[in-house]
C-alpha cells in the first residue's frame, strides 16, 4: 500500500467514525445526567431512514439532517418521560423502543429502498486542505465530519470546563446535592436526554446521507451499530474525549479488517466482519476488570514492580459510571 | 398488610395493561382512518379464527415460551439476558449438526440428542457473558448483544461453507441453507396442522422451571442473588457462581427454542444474513412475553400465547385492512412498559416497607447494592 492510499484510508476512518461519534457523545451526555438511552440502536436506524426519506422528498440535505435530529429528540423524549416522570425502568423502556423504532424504520422505509438520493459532497477547506498530510487527512472531509470534530471539543469543554457542565456532572453523580445547590434535577435531565437524543439522531442521517448513502432496509448494515456505540460510551468512561477515541479506534479496526481482507485470503470474510465485536468485549473486559475482587487479590500477591505496572494500567483503563445512572430522582 | 383488593388489582394488571394498549391502538387506527372493529376482527380471526390459525398461534408461541422461561431465570437472578437471538442460533446450529451427521440412528434418539445439543449450545453462548459478568465485571446487556452479532456471522459462515446443503453447493445460486433433516427426525405433529410436539415440551418445561425456581435450593439462591447480592454474600452464597448459572440456563432455554424451531417447523436452517431471518425475533419477543408474564414461568404460558396470537394476527390485519403490522410492535411495547412499570412500583413499595421495618431494628445497613446501577450500564 502506498502513502497516498494510506492517507485516503485514514481520512475515510475519520469520516466513518463521525456518525458513531455523534451517537456516543449523545449517549454520554444523556448518561452523564443519569438517564440511559438504550433505544439508540433503533433510533439510529429510524433517523437514518427518515433523514434519507426527508432529504429525498425535499431534495434538501439540511431538512434531512434536521428531521433526523427531531426524531432522535422525540424518541429520547419518550425515554425521558417514561423514566423521569413515570419513573419506569429505563432499561425496559429503552429496549422496547429500540425494537419498535427498528421495526418502524424497516416498515416505513420500504418505499425508499434503494432509490438514489442526495448525499453529502466533500467540502475541502481552502488553504488548510493544502497542508501536506494534515490537509488531505482532516480538511477534505464532508461537512458532517467537520461537525463531528467540533462536537467532540464542544462536548468536552461543556462537561469539564463550564458551570452548567459541572452541574450536569452533579445531576448524574449526586442528584440530591445538585438539588440542594439549586438545580432543577428532573428538568435538567429532560433537557440533557433530549439534547443527547438529538445528537444520536444526527448519527442516522450521517450514515444515510454520507458514509453509507441511501436506504437499503434490512441490508443497510446499520443494525447493531447502536449497541456498539453503547459499549464505546462505557469504554469512554463517560468522557467525551475518551469516547471519541473509542469511536476512532473502532472505525480504524473496521477499516483494518477491510484492508487485510485481500491479504489474508484464507481467512473467511465473516471473521473480519465479526472481529469488532469480540474486540469490543475485550475492551469492556479491560475497562471493568480492575473492579473484580479476584484481580485485586491476585495483584496483592504479585511482586512490587509488577503490581505497580498492572495497577497503573488497570487504573488508566478503569471507568466508573455516574453514581446515579438509571436511578430516578425523588425529593424527600 | 396488603388488602385483598390490591392483590386482586395486581393480578389483573396485565389484563388492564392489554386493554389500555388496545385502547391506544384504537386511537391510532382511527388516526389511520381504519375501522378499528374491522381491524381487531381481522386480528382475532388471524390468530384464533380456525383450527389452523390457532395452531399457527401456538407454533409462534412455542419459541417465545422457551425463551421466556430462560428469561424468567435470568431476570429473577437480576442478570439481563438480551442474547436470546444468538443463543437460539447457536443451539439450532448444534442441533442441526447432530441431525445431519448421525443419519443412521433411530429418530427418537436423534431428536433427544438434538434437543440436548440445542440446550448445551445455547448454554455455552449464555454462559460466556455469564462468566464475563461474574468474574470480569463486563456488563451483560452489552456482551449478550455482542454475542448475538458473533452468532449471526457464525451462522452465515457455516451455512455458506461447511454446513451448506450439498445440493445447493453444486448450484450457482448457493442459497445459504443446510440440507433438510430426514423425515424420521421431525418432531411429531400433534394434529393435522403445523402444531408440533415442541409446544408440549415447552409447557412441561414451564412446570420444571417453576419447580426449579421455587422448590430447589439452586432456584432459591438464584432468586436470592437477584434480590440482594450483598445479603446473599453474607449468607455464604457464591454470588458469582449463581450469576453464571442464571445466564447459562437462560441461554440454554433459548438454545432449546432454536433446536425446536429447526426440528419442529423448518426442518433445516436457512439464513437471509440477519438473526431475525432465522429466529423471527423470538429471542427478543420472548423477553417481552416473560416480562408480561411477570417473570413467572407458568404465567409466561398465556403471555406467550397472547404475543404469538398478536404476531400471527398482525399479519392478517395487515393484509385485510392495510395497516402496518409495526403497529402491533408498538402495542406490544406499550403493554410491556405498562406491566413492567407496575411491577417496579410494587417492588418499590415493598422495599420501602422493608426499609421502614429494618430501621426500627436499627441494624447497620450494608452499602446500597449496585444492582440498579449495573443494570443500566
Amino acid at each position: 500500500m502506498n502513502y497516498e492510499t494510506l492517507l485516503i484510508g485514514l481520512a475515510g476512518v475519520l469520516a466513518a467514525a463521525a456518525p458513531i461519534i455523534f451517537a456516543v457523545l449523545g449517549e454520554t451526555i444523556s448518561e452523564r445526567a443519569g438517564v440511559i438511552n438504550l433505544s439508540m440502536n433503533g433510533t439510529i436506524l429510524l433517523t437514518a431512514m427518515s433523514g434519507f426519506a426527508v432529504a429525498y422528498t425535499t431534495d434538501s440535505l439540511f431538512w434531512g439532517f434536521l428531521a433526523g435530529m427531531l426524531i432522535g429528540a422525540l424518541v429520547s423524549l419518550v425515554v425521558a418521560f417514561a423514566s423521569i416522570t413515570l419513573k419506569q425502568s429505563q432499561v425496559a423502556i429503552g429496549f422496547v423502543l429500540a425494537l419498535t423504532s427498528r421495526d418502524l424504520a424497516y416498515f416505513l422505509g420500504n418505499p425508499f429502498m434503494g432509490v438514489p438520493g442526495p448525499r453529502l459532497q466533500a467540502m475541502p477547506i481552502p488553504f488548510l486542505s493544502d497542508i501536506p498530510i494534515l490537509g488531505p487527512l482532516f480538511f477534505k472531509q464532508e461537512a458532517s465530519t467537520y461537525i463531528s470534530f467540533l462536537a467532540i471539543v464542544l462536548a468536552w469543554l461543556w462537561v469539564f470546563r463550564t458551570r452548567p457542565g459541572l452541574m450536569l456532572q452533579g445531576i448524574g453523580e449526586k442528584p440530591a446535592a445538585a438539588y440542594i445547590r439549586g438545580a432543577n434535577v428532573n428538568f435538567m435531565r429532560y433537557v440533557y436526554t433530549v439534547v443527547g437524543g438529538a445528537l444520536i439522531g444526527l448519527a442516522g442521517p450521517t450514515y444515510s446521507l454520507g458514509v453509507r448513502a441511501g436506504w437499503m432496509g434490512t441490508i443497510s448494515g446499520l443494525d447493531g451499530i447502536g449497541w456498539i456505540a453503547l459499549s464505546i460510551t462505557i469504554f469512554g468512561g463517560w468522557n467525551p474525549a475518551r469516547a471519541a477515541f473509542g469511536a476512532y479506534l473502532f472505525a480504524f479496526l473496521q477499516w483494518l479488517g477491510l484492508v487485510l481482507q485481500p491479504v489474508l485470503t484464507q481467512v473467511p470474510s465473516q471473521v473480519l466482519q465479526v472481529a469488532p465485536f469480540p474486540l469490543m468485549i475485550l475492551t469492556l473486559l479491560l475497562v471493568n476488570i480492575g473492579d473484580a475482587e479476584w484481580v485485586s487479590r491476585t495483584l496483592a500477591a504479585m511482586p512490587e514492580s509488577a503490581r505497580k505496572f498492572f495497577t497503573k494500567f488497570l487504573r488508566a483503563m478503569r471507568a466508573s459510571p455516574p453514581a446515579a445512572l438509571g436511578v430516578p430522582f425523588e425529593r424527600d | 398488610m396488603r388488602s385483598k383488593l390490591s392483590t386482586l388489582f395486581d393480578a389483573l394488571l396485565p389484563v388492564i395493561a392489554t386493554l389500555a394498549a388496545l385502547a391506544v391502538g384504537t386511537v391510532m387506527l382511527l388516526l389511520l382512518k381504519v375501522n378499528p372493529i374491522e381491524a381487531y376482527a381481522a386480528l382475532w380471526d388471524g390468530a384464533f379464527g380456525s383450527a389452523n390459525s390457532f395452531a399457527e398461534t401456538l407454533v409462534k408461541a412455542t419459541p417465545l415460551l422457551l425463551v421466556a422461561l430462560g428469561i424468567c431465570i435470568s431476570f429473577r437472578g437480576d442478570v439481563i439476558n438480551i442474547g436470546g437471538e444468538g443463543q437460539m442460533i447457536v443451539g439450532a446450529v448444534l442441533a442441526t449438526w447432530v441431525g445431519l451427521t448421525f443419519t443412521e440412528a433411530p429418530g427418537w434418539l436423534i431428536i433427544a440428542l438434538a434437543l440436548v445439543a440445542g440446550f448445551v449450545g445455547g448454554g455455552i453462548w449464555g454462559g460466556i457473558p455469564g462468566v464475563l459478568k461474574a468474574y470480569f465485571n463486563v456488563n451483560e446487556i452489552l456482551s449478550t448483544v455482542m454475542m448475538n452479532a458473533i452468532a449471526v456471522q457464525l451462522m452465515n459462515f457455516l451455512l455458506r461453507g461447511p454446513m451448506i446443503d450439498p445440493a445447493q453447493a453444486e448450484l450457482a445460486s448457493k442459497i445459504p441453507q443446510t440440507a433438510r433433516l430426514i423425515d424420521e427426525f421431525h418432531l411429531a405433529r400433534l394434529a393435522p396442522t403445523r402444531l408440533h410436539a415442541g409446544a408440549l415440551i415447552a409447557v412441561v418445561l414451564a412446570v420444571v422451571v417453576y419447580i426449579l425456581l421455587w422448590r430447589t435450593i439452586w432456584g432459591y439462591r438464584i432468586r436470592a442473588v437477584g434480590q440482594n447480592p450483598h445479603a446473599s454474600r453474607y449468607a455464604g452464597i457464591k454470588v458469582s457462581r449463581y450469576m453464571v448459572l442464571a445466564l447459562l440456563l437462560s441461554g440454554a432455554f433459548a438454545g432449546l427454542a432454536g433446536a425446536v424451531q429447526v426440528y419442529g417447523v423448518n426442518y433445516r436452517m436457512i439464513t437471509d444474513g440477519s438473526a431475525s431471518g432465522f429466529t423471527g425475533s423470538a429471542g427478543f419477543n420472548g423477553i417481552v412475553a416473560a416480562l408480561f408474564g411477570q417473570l413467572h414461568p407458568l404465567w409466561s404460558i398465556p403471555a406467550s400465547i397472547l404475543f404469538g396470537a398478536l404476531l400471527v394476527g398482525a399479519n392478517k390485519m395487515q393484509r385485510v385492512v392495510q395497516v402496518p403490522s409495526a403497529l402491533i410492535t408498538v402495542l406490544n411495547g406499550l403493554v410491556v412498559v405498562f406491566v413492567v412499570s407496575s411491577e417496579i412500583w410494587r417492588h418499590r413499595r415493598q422495599r420501602r416497607r422493608l426499609a421502614a421495618a429494618g430501621e426500627e431494628e436499627a441494624q447497620p445497613k450494608p452499602d446500597q447494592p449496585q444492582v440498579q446501577k449495573e443494570a443500566g450500564q
